[in-house]
């Protein structure tokens, strides 16, 4: 459970004006839209809340990420509500720098429907040292 | 001490600790790649033999009741009735879908969002404390409020004071209690009583706790004995009966999970960047089975698997007995302990490190000989983020706060 609550109640980021996900958070209350809190991401995975508004997810869920992200099946952003994931994919289409996480601007971003997910943790090896999400029951795809 | 250096596995090369990593994986693919429709039918079995039980027992005490040849053994079946579906309930059904172990069925009502189970913890607490808080950061101490559910001293490397004389009886009181601690357990009390909680998650958290509380206590103590007319205490009593039943059985099941000997504690400041073999080790290493029938299996959530539930908290909990076979095997290969044991021997090492622990070191011997009186002694309770200290962004770790 956290401080705030719904949508509406998470602070804005001032670059780019939309909401700033609970997961981009620092636990100082320092946030911003550009980065992913790995030690959030994991909070948001496994308490099953939504990494955006951070109430507790709803059926089905919803994983917001990169075409890319999609084509690989593992995205890095923790699952969200749908509307949620909307709001906040509206705030960084067309940003001009890295968002969520991302090294650099994102061409289209994606919210994938899922009835469940597995939780990849990182490989000591692996190029990408960040907790990963693969869809489990895929149930639909969408361009934002 | 970090993970790295725990001696159980320090005989293992980082080569080894790789490759035990993967066959760990190739495991859990296997599993995940094979649920199917069988594993389905299980869970909906559980779902329709508890309920059924629950409507048998909820009948029985409200029929029996107005009859006096039957009101006693009325009370006595069905409240035995509604005590094995409530244990059903929490362990079988709601801890293990919550976890998410059924979300990949996509049955809206089966899943980690949307159960909300038959204790007085509301879910999306119970997510927070056991899902986030202690399956990521089991057995450390001064992070998993699960050990010793922040009143019962569990660990020598926990600094003693004079209240753990009392441990003995705090441990009979949780047991009893035990669906009321758990519904506290995510408001973190050593937080609160170092003044350090959000005030505005705490009033959160408690309105929730006491909407779910009362719905729990008037469904069990209003509700359910009204249909009994003029012999209400009769279904109060049984409800109570079964409700405590429920609370021991939870409460012993849990306590063999992590605190047998064997069970190994870990001290890490920091553990976010542990690798997944590493992961994989201090579940492993942090957690204790017990051995049992299938019955025992089934009505303990399968956690008798502990070590397996650890390794992979989101597959099906009916599938957990096959692999444990296979991450028993992984053990021997590796040469690395598995704790396993009856259950009345688990329990009982579990209650025997309560009743010592309740003393300061040095009047008890301790099982691990490196855990010396005053060495690496952990302050209760989970790390404020002041004492984290700030979060270097491109590595994610925390930097330690200055002195």
């Amino acid at each position: 459970m956290i401080g705030t609550t719904g949508l509406d109640e998470r602070p804005r980021d001032p670059e780019l004006g939309g909401p700033v996900p609970y997961v981009c958070e620092d636990d100082d209350g320092r946030g911003s839209l550009r980065v992913l809190s790995k030690k959030r991401v994991i909070q948001c995975a496994l308490s099953r809340i939504c990494a955006v508004c951070g109430e507790t997810l709803d059926h089905p869920l919803v994983l917001l990420g990169t075409r890319e992200e999609l084509d690989r099946m593992e995205f890095h952003v923790p699952p969200v509500h749908e509307a949620c994931g909307e709001a906040v994919s509206a705030a960084v289409v067309g940003a001009p720098f890295g968002v969520l996480g991302q090294d650099g601007p994102v061409e289209r971003w994606v919210l994938v429907s899922t009835g469940g997910f597995e939780h990849e943790r990182p490989q000591r090896f692996d190029p990408d040292r960040r907790p990963r999400f693969r869809p489990n029951k895929l149930l639909s795809t969408r361009e934002v | 001490m970090a993970i790295a250096d725990v001696k159980e596995y320090t005989h293992l090369t980082a080569e080894e600790v790789e490759q035990l990593g993967a066959e760990l994986d190739a495991l859990r693919t296997e599993i995940e790649e094979s649920r199917n429709s069988k594993d389905a039918d299980y869970i909906y079995k559980m779902i329709r033999l508890q309920r059924g039980l629950a409507t048998a027992a909820r009948i029985t005490l409200g029929v029996s009741a107005y009859h006096r040849r039957t009101r006693l053994p009325g009370a006595v079946v069905g409240g035995a009735m509604l005590g094995v579906a409530k244990i059903l309930e929490n362990m079988e059904i709601g801890h293990n879908v919550m976890h998410g172990q059924w979300d990949w069925m996509n049955d809206p009502e089966v899943h980690s969002s949307n159960w909300e189970w038959d204790t007085a913890q509301p879910a999306e607490q119970w997510k927070h404390s056991h899902n986030y808080v202690h399956h990521q950061f089991t057995n450390v101490l001064g992070y998993d409020n699960d050990i010793g559910y922040g009143i019962l001293r569990m660990a020598r490397e926990q600094k003693w004071h004079p209240v753990n004389l009392g441990q003995p009886l705090y441990n009979a009181a949780l047991a009893t209690l035990f669906q009321w601690g758990v519904a506290l357990h995510d408001l973190d009390l050593e937080a609160i009583r170092k003044g350090e909680k959000d005030p505005k998650v705490m009033k959160k958290q408690l309105k929730q706790i006491w909407q779910k509380g009362r719905r729990q206590a008037v469904k069990d103590y209003v509700v359910y004995p009204a249909l009994s007319g003029p012999h209400f205490m009769t279904t109060v009593y049984a409800n109570a009966a079964a409700n405590v039943t429920r609370n021991l059985w939870s409460y012993v099941i849990i306590f063999c999970g992590h605190f047998p000997d064997g069970a190994m504690h870990f001290t890490e400041e920091q553990i976010e960047d542990e690798t997944r073999p590493e992961w994989y080790l201090r579940q492993m290493l942090g957690s204790a089975n017990f051995e049992g029938s299938e019955m025992l299996h089934v009505l303990s959530g399968n956690l008798g698997y502990q070590v397996e539930h650890h390794l992979f908290p989101d597959l099906p909990s009916n599938r957990y007995g096959e692999i444990s076979v296979r991450v028993r095997q992984l053990c021997e290969k590796y040469k690395l302990p598995y704790t396993t044991g009856p259950l009345h021997q688990q329990y009982g090492q579990a209650l025997r490190t309560i009743i010592k622990l309740s003393l300061p070191n040095r009047f008890t011997s301790g099982d691990r000989e490196d855990v010396m009186e005053g060495q690496m002694e952990v302050a209760r309770g989970r790390k404020s983020a002041e004492e984290l200290g700030s979060r270097r962004p491109e590595t994610g770790k925390y930097a330690a706060a200055a002195s």
